[in-house]
């Protein structure tokens, strides 16, 4: 509020949250996924999802991109609201960056291509400038080397790298990671989390999936607990692991942190 | 009884000529059948019913009938309606060769899609999804990602497919046309020495049939190298 | 329609003939599917590449060459064997259903060799060992581990060669076995509909051709009852 700009869009823009959930339901079949789900993401906030499996953490952040339609509810993604009426679903797509956790790769495709791929189709750039971005991107990941490497050729750590870079490219505004290190051999996570790490310290919004909660501790604004397709509790991390509200979020906690 | 070699020699060429007419059914009927299958596969997974219902039919028939009752039903059976002898078509509906074309290709165009509809669901789930979240659209999708991938996971069974049609070629010898087995089933009948004539062309067909499984296999090779190098 | 009611008959027992055609050579295929798998499973080096070459032979010949030389190459070899004995006799003729239903046989039992073949070796060997830690004997663990679980994996390429066998019994006419499309032949003679005749023959066919896939989803439904429950 302290600042003034003649610009009412830019104004309202930067006050407005970039991701906003508000009484999301989902069901698949009979099963119950997600139960009046409410979550404001400002920019530039880094929160990380945690609970345990089948609580309906995927569900949640594979909604805000529409790889799942929500049957209620509102999401409001950079400004735009996804509804059945909303067109044009792969323009919110482009200011949305996905990590899965298998990766997902083009098979057939080179790492360049891998890369290059959505930047021709998508936002229609000449082929030279779109190597470029690739090549930045890939040194940023740290493997520009392995540019002309088939994804079967790298290792799942290198995969996953790539992965990343591939959604960085198109330049979103945010960052959804699904359980992006759950596939991993163990020496592998922290090649990626060493990644995802200089991400967040570049100012990126990131809403992470992951059961790393070492990761968790050191970035995140705030650690979003899930269980049974609700959102249980929202703190931040010294709150979340010092000081757990709920008795789920005690029990989780346990279950995680004994062995 | 004796098996006789000279005969065999003696017939080469004109068995060889025959080989010429089955080439050209196989290549032309493999075509239009690629083309055909082509389209009852995007109909056949366009999600709208009335797109899908002709196509479910069309697949549905021709793979539960036999090739030769429909090589019939198109040569013998079509000109018993007036308006087909004195339509534009007649020019080629009486053609025992072309009949032999369309009937073959239709047959191809059903299993080939059926083929081709495997492959497309055989593509990992995941890496549309990948796809679809950078905002590639429905398109762009089956033609970068879906078609390349789909085409490699059908080649052996389109390879198969391929022999099939070769092998039905021969069905083409029962409408008077005198391809390969035609000419054998002449020769037969003047010189009665079965063995020595049908095995010969069966050797034939039995090359053609190693060849397309080489050159196939080695397409295969070509279009898999992306998975081969895998390093660990 | 009248035409087609004067023909009823003919067609009704040429679609018996079809069916005995049918069922005669399902079951020498099976017969042969078996022996020829279990030949190229056994050890020996000689009886792997006879039946290699056996299937081989029967997958890359047209079905409509194997017919005709069968049909007419064993009429004059069995003529030529008779006159060794018997100068007197002149020809001898095969029953033109018999070769049909051989000929066919051998087509689809090379087919059914290696679809036995990958059935066989698609059960898990940690089966066939847990079977044997628990003093389950050779025999019985081939009956009550192997076979049962064979039979699913086979089933839907079995369901397929039933489905090829079927359809190739439509080349027989051709050798003169009165089935339908021979029915259909004469009718066209006499009534000059070719039309109408041919397509109640694929009418016939797809009847049959339906049945024959109906049967074999219900088959792998059951086949894969245990698996269904399970998810």
């Amino acid at each position: 509020m302290s600042k003034q700009e003649p610009d009412m869009n830019t104004n309202k823009s930067e006050q407005e949250p970039i991701v906003i959930l508000e009484h999301v339901c989902k069901n698949f079949g009979g099963f119950k996924a997600l139960t009046d789900v409410n979550l404001t993401v400002h920019e530039g906030k880094k929160i990380v999802v945690c609970g345990p499996s089948g609580s309906g953490k995927s569900t949640m952040i594979r909604c805000i991109n529409r790889l799942e339609e929500h049957d209620s509810g509102r999401i409001v993604v950079a400004g735009k609201e996804l509804t059945h009426e909303l067109k044009d679903i792969d323009a919110v797509r482009c200011e949305v960056g996905m990590v899965f956790q298998s990766f997902n790769l083009f098979p057939h495709l080179k790492v360049l291509d891998n890369l290059t791929l959505a930047l021709k189709l998508v936002r229609k750039m000449p082929k030279l400038e779109a190597r470029e971005t690739a090549m930045r991107y890939l040194e940023r990941v740290h493997i520009p080397d392995q540019v002309d490497k088939y994804p079967s050729q790298l290792s799942g750590g290198q995969q996953q790298r790539v992965a990343i870079a591939r959604a960085l490219c198109m330049n979103p505004k945010i960052m959804l990671f699904d359980e992006p290190t759950s596939a991993l051999d163990p020496e592998m996570i922290s090649e990626v989390l060493d990644v995802m790490v200089g991400l967040a310290q570049d100012g990126m919004t990131m809403i992470c999936v992951t059961h790393e909660m070492g990761f968790a501790r050191s970035i995140a604004d705030y650690i979003v607990f899930m269980d049974q397709g609700e959102i249980v509790e929202i703190n931040p991390p010294m709150e979340f692991f010092e000081n757990p509200k709920s008795e789920r979020t005690k029990l989780f906690l346990k279950q995680i942190l004994t062995h | 009884m004796t098996f006789d070699f000279s005969l065999i020699f003696s017939s080469i060429p004109k068995l060889l000529s025959g080989l010429g007419l089955t080439l050209e059914l196989l290549i032309l009927s493999s075509f239009i059948g690629l083309v055909l299958a082509v389209f009852t596969l995007l109909m056949r997974i366009s999600g709208r019913w009335f797109l899908m219902a002709p196509a479910v039919a069309y697949i549905y028939i021709f793979r539960g009938t036999p090739i030769l009752v429909q090589i019939f039903v198109i040569y013998y059976g079509l000109p018993q309606f007036e308006f087909i002898r004195t339509g534009v078509l007649w020019p080629i509906l009486r053609e025992p060769f072309w009949c032999c074309v369309i009937a073959l290709s239709l047959n191809a165009g059903a299993y080939v899609s059926e083929i081709l509809r495997g492959g497309v669901l055989g593509v990992d789930k995941g890496v549309l999804e990948a796809a679809s979240a950078l905002g590639i659209s429905k398109s762009q999708r089956f033609i970068y990602i879906t078609s390349p991938i789909a085409i490699r996971l059908s080649l052996p069974a389109y390879c198969n497919d391929t022999i099939s049609m070769t092998k039905a070629t021969a069905l083409a010898s029962t409408v008077t046309l005198l391809e390969m087995t035609g000419v054998a089933r002449t020769i037969v009948a003047q010189t009665f020495s079965p063995y020595e004539i049908f095995i010969s062309v069966a050797i034939i067909y039995m090359v053609m049939a190693w060849m397309l499984q080489k050159g196939f296999g080695l397409l295969e090779i070509r279009m898999s190298r992306y998975l081969k190098a895998t390093a660990g | 329609m009248s035409e087609i009611a004067g023909w009823a008959d003919d067609f009704f027992w040429g679609a018996m003939v079809v069916i005995r055609i049918f069922a005669v050579s399902l079951v020498l295929s099976v017969i042969i599917g078996l022996i020829g798998s279990a030949m190229k499973l056994s050890g020996s080096r000689v009886t792997q590449a006879i039946v290699n070459a056996y299937t081989v032979i029967f997958r890359g010949t047209p079905e409509l060459l194997v017919l005709l030389l069968i049909y007419f190459g064993a009429a004059i070899s069995l003529t030529a064997i008779v006159q060794f004995f018997d100068p007197t006799v002149k020809f001898i003729e095969i029953p033109p259903f018999w070769a049909g239903a051989f000929a066919i046989a051998l087509i689809v039992g090379a087919y059914m060799t290696e679809t036995f073949r990958g059935a066989f070796l698609g059960v898990d060997p940690g089966h066939v060992e847990a079977a044997r830690a628990l003093g389950l004997s050779q025999f019985q663990t081939f009956v009550y581990v192997r076979i049962p679980q064979m039979w699913r994996l086979a089933l839907p390429n079995f369901g397929n060669h039933m489905l090829s066998l079927m359809k190739d019994t439509a080349l027989i006419s051709v050798i003169g076995v009165e089935e339908i499309v021979f029915v259909a032949e004469m009718a066209t003679t006499v009534t000059s509909k070719p039309f109408t005749m041919y397509i109640i023959v694929a009418l016939i066919y797809l009847c049959i051709t339906t049945v024959i896939t109906l049967t074999v989803m219900a088959l792998e439904k059951y086949a894969n009852k245990h698996l269904a429950s399970s998810r």
